[in-house]
């Protein structure tokens, strides 16, 4: 049994005042092998695991493909067999008509009306509010408002179409002498209402990924708060300013609610172009109203798969870019 | 090198049908028997040429060491130089890392842990570890103790409860919590929580402890309690640690291992190193003049 | 000089950021307090005794007696009131007087011929009666008063005809007497107003007191009781005290709106006390007192949606989201395991986030359309069922609708589990997955159940996604998963755009969206609190 104990061979220079005690060193009682049978098993059951895990999680992707698939398929149905043309460019939505015209000029201008009303209403709030809670606010002011923003986001969307219709479009009536309360200036405001919230936490997430390194080299320099803000800290988080903005884009395109019940619901070009206190009905809203009576199946009901769909691109692309501008900011977080 | 690449198979095949050890010509590593059955006092744990890479980055390479049972061994070093990348791989906890990559083999107890049909499982209840922070589960003092053995199948009270006061009575924790097991582990002081993870690694019996660290989160009084913890348990158990703080290594360990930048540059007894270092950079670093 | 400028611009800087979170605050409250305060008027108001009479009819709550002593109380009071309008009425209501007279006229001739007269006096009576009949007759119809007295008294007179004595006839002279009264009070030519003001009075009186005494009960619940809140008694109080006008008071401007007292539409008349008599007795009329309407939000509709709670859209609502919940909860904590534990950093797992983003960015309304499209067209025959909208497809489109919010809350919470937690367990020997369920899991558990509960909220407000795949407004509680269901998101919707219940029931309006919107603060509140308390035990803040 040629086991050494002190290969090393500094055993020589032992100090014999403190001896290695000898013991029985613990033994190992387990063995540290896996049997065949154990390796497989254990190898089927992590292998069976992740499989189902995997399935799982591949529902989603399944989720969207089978959304794209549907509502592409009735809507190709509707945009192969008439006149592509007509649909975008003619502002005559009339699907009950013999015959029917479906041009979605006027329900994309609708959309686009308040969609203008509530970003141009709701980024530079955002914004500014995002700067006050990363810059400005001390903490526990913080604390309070950031549950109020939330507040503000949980608000269920039917609560603020009622708002808008109940007691802001009597209000605008009384108040600012417009005939009809529902139009695209009250859906406008309150759809920024709604947008509000995205943006900021957003825009505060990549506010504060700036860092506060960058924030001290400014205010080492000189700069005033405003001026370390607007010029340094703003144009730093650009990216992520702008994935907040289209995020809150999104939010104002894709609701449905208050639009279908403030934004007036009358299909056609307010005109003059720049008068906000027309009715106008946005693409959301007319899906919405029409779905519910029309025979399924019919051409009418193509059509508003067809409208759909284009919103569904539409958002599509939006998110994708706005992923694009959030990467570059995680991108920065990561260092 | 080239010896020692016959096959970890190979050789496994060779030891499974003979039970007889093959004796790889090496300096270094002496010739051991079937585990420590017959020879009580060979090594527990050897690295041979030893390579870590994380990615493309080294973490250690070509460690070639011993340790032995019922010792202390320290690892110390400067800070970014792999001692703690070393001790993770003796129990696979650097698994959890991805994009890693090894070479050469970690023996312990006669079985290369890196090899592909290693039981994970009874590997890390035999090699038990403490980690630098401590990072007791947020569940009651008793819970924490008894989670290894319930991993185990010891599920009745009876069993458990004399294998928890064991544990915690080797961690010099039983007086202090005795009166109430069910109060939450979160509640006791730095101290306290990190000689309760030491009970809790000890609860599954393990045979070598590795120590991570386990004093720089903790003030000098509880940092002192730990070393005489130490240097009772090293009379039952295999433990290795790591530390940044050369004192320590010196008052706590019989062996000691230097690296620097991934490497071992020196393994010797604790006293012949700290007093008659053979490598200049030793000498260097327990000096004082960089690190 | 430059110095100051450029502080200036801070101090507009940070004042403009301060003003935009003010705005915010101030949308927030003006927002949430008007629907609010009127919602709460739904549950918390001044109920009348016809509240309590219908509470008791329609839901057997209520002590029988009691209400039974102040509906007698309420009908002593009001009596004064309804014997003036009889009054009035008859003498207003002169075509039930001439049916009454031609009718008591064809009765004597019946009555004649029973007792057998003989001819010649048979038709002389008969001839004569028939004169009094017509004199009554126009005496009713004249409008010129001294013409109407004058038959009057004719008609008077011919009572001292001894022919006549013990006749039917005797009633016509009552009449002819009773008439004589009124026409001597009122202005014959302005009989037809009367008429017109008369049947607006009490029509604005059956909705303050429900059906005149006398009158059949309707059949809709609606009119079957008064005034049943005290709010509402006041506005239709203030209906019948003062009318309306459209006036021109500039030549070709749009007519403007004024009012003047009912009241002077009778003057004159024994008519004109009961304006005063209701407005100073109201309260005994009517008995208000504070009510505290909890069944509101377990109270079914009775038919005619008109009184009742919202207890079906409430019932709804839970049922809908806590199905949705029951499939995205699994779905959405598994996938963030197998995204943190499990997955690499290959295409695959890109391509599964990007569709979870995806996802998260679809509007609500493509749901709804495809919920339609899938689940109810598609789905539900292929299981031999008939594609009809249900609450299944309406959760099953809403599970789609939260997955993504659960998934990243579940990531974030698993993500922020210090990985020691991990690596403890791990050194001890514990295998990935028993790591995962005994150790990460419970130390998520609060991020993970702070995303649940914000879906939950989120599923409960939306209404797109339901609105053509299972829910309507105005329904019974299902019984079936396969039956469509009321909701209150839906509700709130039909109802804020129905116009008559807006004019009656503007509690009713608000009363649902003030459900919803309570439910859902409640759930954030809660939401928000978890987080804090776990962010100061993880944290330290």
């Amino acid at each position: 049994m040629s086991c050494k104990k002190d290969p090393i061979g500094y055993m020589a220079h032992f100090n014999t005042k403190n001896p290695i005690p000898k013991v029985k060193a613990a033994e190992f009682t387990q063995p540290l092998l896996l049997t065949p049978s154990e390796d497989w098993k254990g190898y089927l059951s992590n292998s069976a695991g992740r499989i189902f895990l995997f399935a799982i999680t591949f529902v989603s992707v399944i989720a969207v493909l089978l959304i794209f698939i549907f509502i592409i398929r009735e809507a190709t149905e509707f945009l192969t067999g008439n006149n592509l043309k007509e649909f975008f460019t003619s502002t005559g939505w009339y699907p009950t008509h013999n015959p029917p015209e479906f041009g979605i000029l006027a329900i994309m201008a609708g959309t686009g009306y308040v969609t203008l009303v509530a970003l141009l209403l709701a980024v530079p709030l955002g914004i500014l509010a995002a700067v006050y809670l990363s810059d400005i606010a001390p903490f526990k002011l913080r604390q309070i408002v950031k549950p109020i923003i939330e507040i503000l986001a949980a608000i269920p969307s039917v609560a603020y179409g009622f708002f808008a219709v109940l007691v802001f479009s009597p209000w605008l009536e009384v108040n600012l002498d417009i005939t009809k309360g529902t139009n695209a200036l009250n859906a406008g405001i309150i759809l920024a209402l709604m947008a509000l919230p995205t943006i900021i936490s957003v825009a505060e997430d990549s506010l504060s990924a700036v860092g506060r390194e960058i924030r001290e080299a400014a205010y080492g320099l000189g700069s005033t708060r405003a001026e370390t803000l607007i010029k340094v800290v703003i144009p730093e988080a650009h990216s992520g300013i702008i994935a907040a903005v289209i995020l809150g884009m999104m939010r104002a395109i894709g609701e449905t609610m208050v639009v279908l019940m403030a934004a007036g619901m009358s299909s056609q070009i307010p005109s003059p172009w720049w008068d906000l206190a027309d009715g106008v009905r946005p693409m959301t809203a007319t899906i919405a109203q029409e779905m519910g009576e029309t025979p399924k199946g019919s051409l009418h009901y193509q059509a508003l798969f067809a409208i759909g769909f284009f919103l569904l691109l539409f958002t599509f692309g939006l998110n994708m870019l706005s992923e694009h501008f959030l990467a570059r900011v995680r991108k920065r977080k990561r260092g | 090198m080239t010896q020692l690449q016959t096959s970890d198979a190979h050789i496994e095949q060779i030891q499974i049908k003979t039970k007889v050890k093959v004796q790889p010509e090496n300096k270094m590593i002496s010739a051991a028997n079937s585990a420590s059955k017959t020879c009580p006092t060979c090594y527990v744990i050897a690295a041979e040429d030893f390579c870590f890479y994380y990615g493309n980055s080294v973490g250690v390479k070509n460690i070639s060491l011993e340790m032995f049972p019922c010792t202390v061994t320290a690892i110390i070093g400067p800070s970014g130089c792999g001692k703690s990348t070393f001790l993770r791989s003796i129990n696979r906890m650097n698994d959890l890392i991805p994009h890693t990559r090894v070479e050469g083999r970690l023996i312990v107890n006669n079985h290369n842990v890196y090899d592909k049909r290693t039981n994970l499982v009874n590997l890390r209840q035999q090699v038990g570890m403490v980690f630098q922070k401590p990072n007791p589960f947020a569940k009651s003092i008793y819970d924490n103790v008894a989670y290894g053995p319930r991993l185990q199948g010891i599920r009745s009270r009876s069993q458990l409860d004399p294998l928890v006061e064991e544990s915690l009575r080797s961690a010099a924790l039983w007086d202090e919590v005795k009166d109430d097991f069910q109060k939450s582990a979160l509640a006791l002081s730095g101290g306290q929580q990190q000689r309760l993870c030491i009970a809790r690694a000890l609860a599954t019996r393990p045979k070598v402890l590795l120590m991570d660290e386990p004093c720089s989160a903790l003030d000098p009084l509880a940092t002192a309690r730990i070393e005489d913890l130490i240097t009772q348990l090293k009379q039952n158990y295999t433990i290795v640690i790591v530390t940044h703080n050369m004192q320590q290594a010196a008052r706590v360990s019989e062996y000691t291992a230097f690296f620097c930048l991934g490497e071992l540059i020196e393994y010797d007894k604790t006293g012949k190193l700290f007093t008659n270092p053979n490598k200049k950079q030793t000498e260097d670093y327990i000096t004082g003049r960089f690190g | 000089m430059r110095l100051l400028i450029r502080q200036l611009w801070d101090k507009f800087f940070t004042g403009s950021a301060v003003v935009s979170i003010l705005l915010m605050v101030l949308a927030l409250v003006l927002i949430l307090g008007p629907m609010l305060a009127r919602g709460g008027s739904a549950v918390f108001f001044r109920g009348t005794v016809e509240f309590r009479k219908m509470q008791l009819a329609l839901f057997n709550r209520g002590d029988v007696e009691e209400i039974t002593a102040e509906s007698a109380e309420v009908a002593k009071s009001r009596k004064v009131i309804f014997d003036t309008l009889n009054h009035f009425r008859r003498g207003i209501e002169t075509e039930h007087l001439i049916d009454r007279a031609r009718k008591i006229y064809r009765d004597y001739g019946d009555q004649l011929r029973q007792q057998n007269t003989p001819s010649e006096q048979y038709i002389l009576l008969r001839s004569q009666a028939k004169k009094i009949r017509n004199k009554l007759c126009d005496a009713y119809e004249s409008v010129d008063k001294n013409q109407a007295l004058e038959d009057l008294g004719w008609v008077i007179q011919q009572q001292d005809n001894t022919n006549f004595k013990g006749t039917l006839l005797e009633e016509l002279f009552t009449h002819a007497r009773e008439y004589k009264k009124v026409v001597q009070s009122i202005d014959l030519t302005r009989r037809e107003q009367y008429a017109e003001s008369l049947n607006e009075v009490q029509t604005i009186l059956r909705e303050l007191f429900g059906p005149l005494p006398g009158e059949p009960t309707p059949s809709l619940a609606l009119f079957q009781y008064g005034a049943t809140r005290w709010d509402l008694a006041q506005k239709y109080l203030h209906r019948l005290l003062w009318k309306e006008e459209w006036v021109q008071t500039t030549p070709n401007q749009p007519l403007v709106r004024k009012e003047f007292e009912r009241k002077t539409l009778f003057t004159g008349t024994e008519l004109e006390s009961i304006f005063d008599e209701v407005q100073n007795n109201l309260s005994a009329m009517l008995k208000p007192s504070r009510t505290f309407y909890w069944q509101y939000f377990i109270d079914d509709h009775p038919p005619g949606y008109y009184f009742g709670g919202v207890g079906p859209e409430i019932v709804g609502t839970l049922l809908i989201t806590l199905i949705s919940m029951l499939v995205a909860i699994p779905l959405g904590i598994i996938s963030a395991a197998y995204l943190i534990e499990c997955a690499g950093e290959n295409i695959i797992v890109r391509v599964i986030r990007t569709c979870i983003n995806t996802l998260a960015g679809v509007p609500s309304i493509v749901f709804g359309l495809f919920g339609l499209a899938f689940f109810v067209l598609y789905v539900l025959p292929r299981f031999h069922l008939s594609p009809k909208e249900c609450i299944l497809t309406a959760s099953l489109t809403l599970a789609l609708l939260v997955l993504p919010v659960i998934i990243r809350a579940s990531e974030e919470a698993i993500r922020s589990v210090p990985r020691t937690y991990k690596e403890a367990s791990l050194a001890l020997g514990a295998g990935r997955f028993r790591t995962f369920v005994t150790v990460t899991l419970p130390a998520a558990a609060p991020g993970i159940l702070t995303g649940i509960i914000l879906s939950v909220s989120r599923a409960a407000g939306e209404t797109a996604p339901i609105l053509f795949t299972g829910a309507v407004a105005f329904a019974e509680i299902p019984r079936s998963l396969l039956k469509q269901t009321p909701a209150l998101s839906i509700g709130s919707y039909v109802i804020a755009t129905s116009d008559n219940v807006g004019m009656n029931l503007p509690h009713k309006q608000y009363g649902m969206v003030m459900t919803l919107i309570v439910l859902i603060l409640c759930l954030n509140i809660l939401a928000i609190w978890i987080r804090s308390r776990t962010s100061k035990k993880l944290h330290g803040y």
